[in-house]
């Protein structure tokens, strides 16, 4: 046996080592934690939260054209869009669209179905609900949700 | 009696040891030590929590206070407030006993602690020994917890810590012992001299203040006498001391990852917080102890300089560095004080935090005030011991975060291997040698 792992043993080289790792984490600058309430994390452009319906923004009018293709393309069949003819324009309207988030796995395929920008999973990871009514409405997503506010 | 509470406050009196054998004193310290002991270990609680966060890149408590400076007020209201369980087969009376004969073991110790000169409960002749034995009653009460709560985990965990502690008492009473032979063996001459008539050689004391006093007159303290030697006894007993305390990296007893809790798992609420309570001021016992033994408890580092001599009227008369030694506590509050201030400066201006800012304003304006009480000269020479001896527990309890953040914990095996093949060796041979090397001097 050498001599040097013995001497590494009785002065504690490998032990004051790793204070002294320890001790220069302490360092404030290498914190890592987010206080979440007060600083929010940044979300990556691709993150897939809540579904939220697009309206055109200068006349606020719904962009979807109820053509049922979100509908057909979600494997769990957690969308309805309800339509009518609008006997003035002749045009399909939506009257009526709703979402079972419940049971949605966020998987973008009824976002990459709809033709007019209309549908689009938002980067909202904040819906913690006090009530279970986990069906949304099209009012309830086309306002977005909105986070409470810490100041504390 | 109360001409000798008047006379101790008359700076121009300089009176024996703690005032020993004077009962109102005894009794006034008794409350003052109490007191800072719980304070004490309040303020560690929230010192080792932030500490050890942040060597773990964590930010620890921040919501109640100023970061979270409020916490250890807030879990102790909790514990108070919480059920008192005791398991169903558990032995009551034994279950009931054990956190109390912990905490009285853990708070008895600190009869002896000499803070100053003038700063102890007692002086006692035996004051070495009655502190180890004291403080190794411990061991009971955590065999009496983990045998009454009728449960494996807690069995397991006293288990481990009587064999543990036993095992490591020996290394650390031998470590002691060269430490107490060199209070009598010394190259200039012999510290019993001035005390008893006919000096013998190789008479030392047991007596904590005679150790430091012994330390004083030798002018150098213990760690750094017969060089290597005193170094390596130390150092011996600061691992045994960890491992008395039941403290990572030896804290097999209450090994979270394996045990639950170890001793204290079938405990909860106010009983659980006596635990956490003797196991602090268990740490803080041991460490004045070392402080004591190896680090020349109150005495200041390089005591033996004065310095020029300059005079100040009605205020100093003496040598420049005891003079700025002497200033050193009131300097040391007034930058707690700044510190306080500059928080309260920089802190967001927001309503919510209104409450705080005034909280925080008036614990710095505490402090500053404490800072300008100690500027007295009466309090000013008095409070000086007490500061250097606490200002080195202090770096022993932030040892013993660092050793907690930084270390694993040992295997049970490898606990007993170092503790009876290189400890109690070492400690040995350090003692047979400290012997020879004082008596051939």
């Amino acid at each position: 046996m050498s001599l040097a792992p013995i001497l590494r043993k009785i002065f504690f080289v490998d032990l004051l080592k790793g204070l002294s790792v320890t001790f220069q984490y302490q360092d404030p600058k290498e914190i890592y934690t987010e206080q979440y309430p007060l600083e929010r994390p940044a979300i990556a452009g691709r993150y897939r939260g809540l579904p939220r319906l697009n309206v055109n923004p200068d006349t606020r009018e719904t962009l979807c054209i109820a053509c049922d293709l979100c509908a057909l393309a979600c494997p769990e069949h957690l969308i309805v869009v309800k339509s009518e003819r609008n006997a003035a324009t002749k045009r399909k309207e939506v009257i009526a669209w709703a979402i079972d988030v419940s049971r949605c796995m966020f998987c973008g395929l009824c976002e990459d179905a709809c033709p007019t920008d209309c549908l689009e999973l938002s980067q909202d990871y904040e819906f913690a609900t006090y009530s279970r009514d986990f069906i949304l409405s099209r009012e309830r997503l086309e306002k977005g949700s909105e986070p409470t506010v810490y100041k504390k | 009696m109360l001409q000798s509470f008047l006379q101790y406050l008359d700076s121009n009196v300089t009176l024996t040891p703690g005032a020993a054998g004077n009962y109102l004193w005894a009794t006034v310290y008794v409350v003052v030590v109490i007191v800072g002991v719980s304070l004490a270990v309040l303020s560690m609680n929230w010192i080792e929590r932030k500490a050890l966060a942040h060597m773990q890149v964590r930010l620890g408590p921040m919501r109640v206070g100023p970061h979270g400076l409020l916490q250890p007020f807030a879990d102790a209201i909790k514990l108070l407030v919480k059920e008192d369980i005791m398991p169903d087969g558990a032995d009551k009376l034994v279950f009931w006993l054990a956190p109390v004969v912990i905490v009285i073991t853990a708070w008895t110790t600190f009869l002896v602690v000499p803070f100053g000169p003038a700063h102890a409960i007692t002086d006692m002749n035996i004051g070495v020994l009655f502190m180890l034995g004291v403080s190794s009653l411990s061991v009971l009460g955590i065999v009496m917890a983990g045998w009454a709560s009728n449960s494996s985990y807690p069995l397991m965990g006293s288990l481990r810590s009587s064999a543990q502690m036993i095992s490591y008492e020996v290394a650390m009473g031998l470590a002691v012992i060269s430490a107490i032979l060199m209070t009598g063996l010394n190259d200039t001459g012999i510290y019993f001299h001035h005390a008893v008539a006919s000096a013998f050689p190789g008479v030392g004391t047991l007596s904590m203040i005679g150790i430091v006093q012994a330390q004083a007159e030798q002018g150098t303290w213990f760690v750094f006498k017969f060089f290597p030697f005193g170094l390596m006894a130390f150092v011996i007993f600061a691992i045994a001391m960890v491992a008395e305390t039941n403290r990572a990296p030896f804290d097999l007893p209450e090994a979270e990852s394996e045990l639950v809790a170890g001793f204290h798992t079938e405990y909860s609420g106010f009983r659980w917080s006596l635990f956490m309570l003797a196991e602090y001021s268990g740490m803080l016992a041991v460490s004045s102890i070392a402080v004591t033994l190896w680090l020349g408890g109150w005495l200041r580092p390089f005591a033996t300089w004065h310095g020029p001599r300059i005079t100040i009227p009605h205020y100093w008369q003496g040598g420049a560095l005891d003079f700025a030694s002497s200033l050193l506590p009131a300097v040391v509050l007034f930058l707690l004080a700044l510190v306080c201030f500059v928080g309260v400066v920089r802190m967001p201006k927001i309503p919510v935090f209104r409450i705080q800012m005034l909280g925080l304003a008036a614990f710095g304006g505490l402090l500053g005030f404490i800072g300008l009480v100690l500027l007295a000269p009466p309090v000013r020479d008095r409070i000086q011991d007490i500061f250097w001896f606490t200002f080195k527990l202090a770096v022993f309890m932030y040892l013993y975060i660092w050793y907690r953040a930084t270390f694993p914990r040992y295997r049970f095996d490898q606990l007993m291997k170092v503790g009876w093949k290189v400890l109690l060796p070492v400690a040995l041979g350090v003692l047979i040698v400290t012997a020879i090397v004082g008596v051939l001097r």
